[in-house]
């Protein structure tokens, strides 16, 4: 496998991820989590998995993306001295304090207890082997995951929903604005 | 040097405590949604790593679905926050302190 192609993409994926947390703007933490979901196809790409760096694509980079995007419009974004994080020094220090710890002590471990073959390892997963094991061991799953979507999409339009009357009327307060 | 598994598990591991810090520190909802969705991709490339290397094809029907319910999460999630930023002000966490107008 190409290394300059990795180190390249993974770059890519944790940049993303650390501008989508620390900026102060939102549509730049949202454009930036795009790219690094972008770039995160692209290392499942190169790990062989082909079908999922495209569902990646699809569904992350594009849907769930379109949805923030969509969302984050629809607020005051001139609104730009809201306080960054929460919290004093403490919860931040601990929380670093947790993270280099997750690391020292993760990554060690995981070097003692996989020993994969790495030479013989990395074949490409056929999108027809994965499909037929999707519709046949998994199919209760998948349909389940069916009717999920289908109650989610129920759930927010009850959600979001116009009330008629009463003092609670979110629709109305917000023409009277 | 050869790219392996360890390699790919670091990547993951970092990308899920970038999520993780995020979403303890930040102040505003949505960011904090987004982290979710990061820590939710480092999940699903160590499923994907561990499907590769071991030839699991399993870990990579896992990884769909978890496609699957955090774009459900997603859209749960952007609904909730668009009903509190209009019973409260605005997406900061600190705004739910006060009582909703």
């Amino acid at each position: 496998m190409a290394e300059p192609v990795f180190v390249l993409l993974s770059f890519l994926v944790l940049y993303g991820a650390l501008i989508t947390v620390l900026h102060r703007d939102m549509v730049v933490c949202a454009l930036h989590l795009a790219g690094s979901m972008l770039a995160l196809a692209g290392l499942f790409f190169i790990l062989g998995a082909h079908f999922i760096a495209g569902v990646q694509v699809v569904v992350y980079a594009g849907a769930v993306m379109v949805l923030f995007v969509m969302v984050v419009m629809l607020f005051d974004l001139k609104r730009k001295n809201y306080i960054l994080f929460s919290g004093g020094l403490w919860p931040k220090l601990a929380s670093l304090f947790f993270l280099t710890g997750l690391i020292a002590g993760v990554f060690p471990l995981s070097l003692h207890l996989f020993h994969p073959q790495s030479a013989q390892a990395l074949k490409t997963t056929s999108t027809k082997e994965l499909s037929s094991l999707l519709f046949t061991e998994y199919v209760l799953a998948f349909e389940v995951l069916g009717i999920l979507l289908l109650l989610i999409a129920v759930g927010v339009a009850v959600l979001c929903r116009p009330k008629r009357e009463g003092p609670a009327d979110v629709m109305n307060t917000k023409k009277k604005e | 040097m050869d790219v392996g598994l360890n390699h790919f598990l670091l990547v993951s591991l970092l990308l899920f405590i970038i999520g993780l810090f995020g979403v303890m520190t930040r102040r505003n909802l949505l960011v904090i949604l987004m982290s979710v969705e990061l820590m939710l991709n480092a999940v699903n490339l160590s499923f994907v790593t561990f499907s590769q290397f071991y030839s699991l094809l399993s870990a990579q029907v896992a990884a769909f679905f978890v496609m699957t319910i955090s774009a459900a999460e997603a859209g749960v999630g952007l609904a909730l926050i668009v009903l509190i930023s209009r019973q409260w002000t605005g997406t900061d966490l600190s705004s739910l302190e006060d009582s909703p107008k």
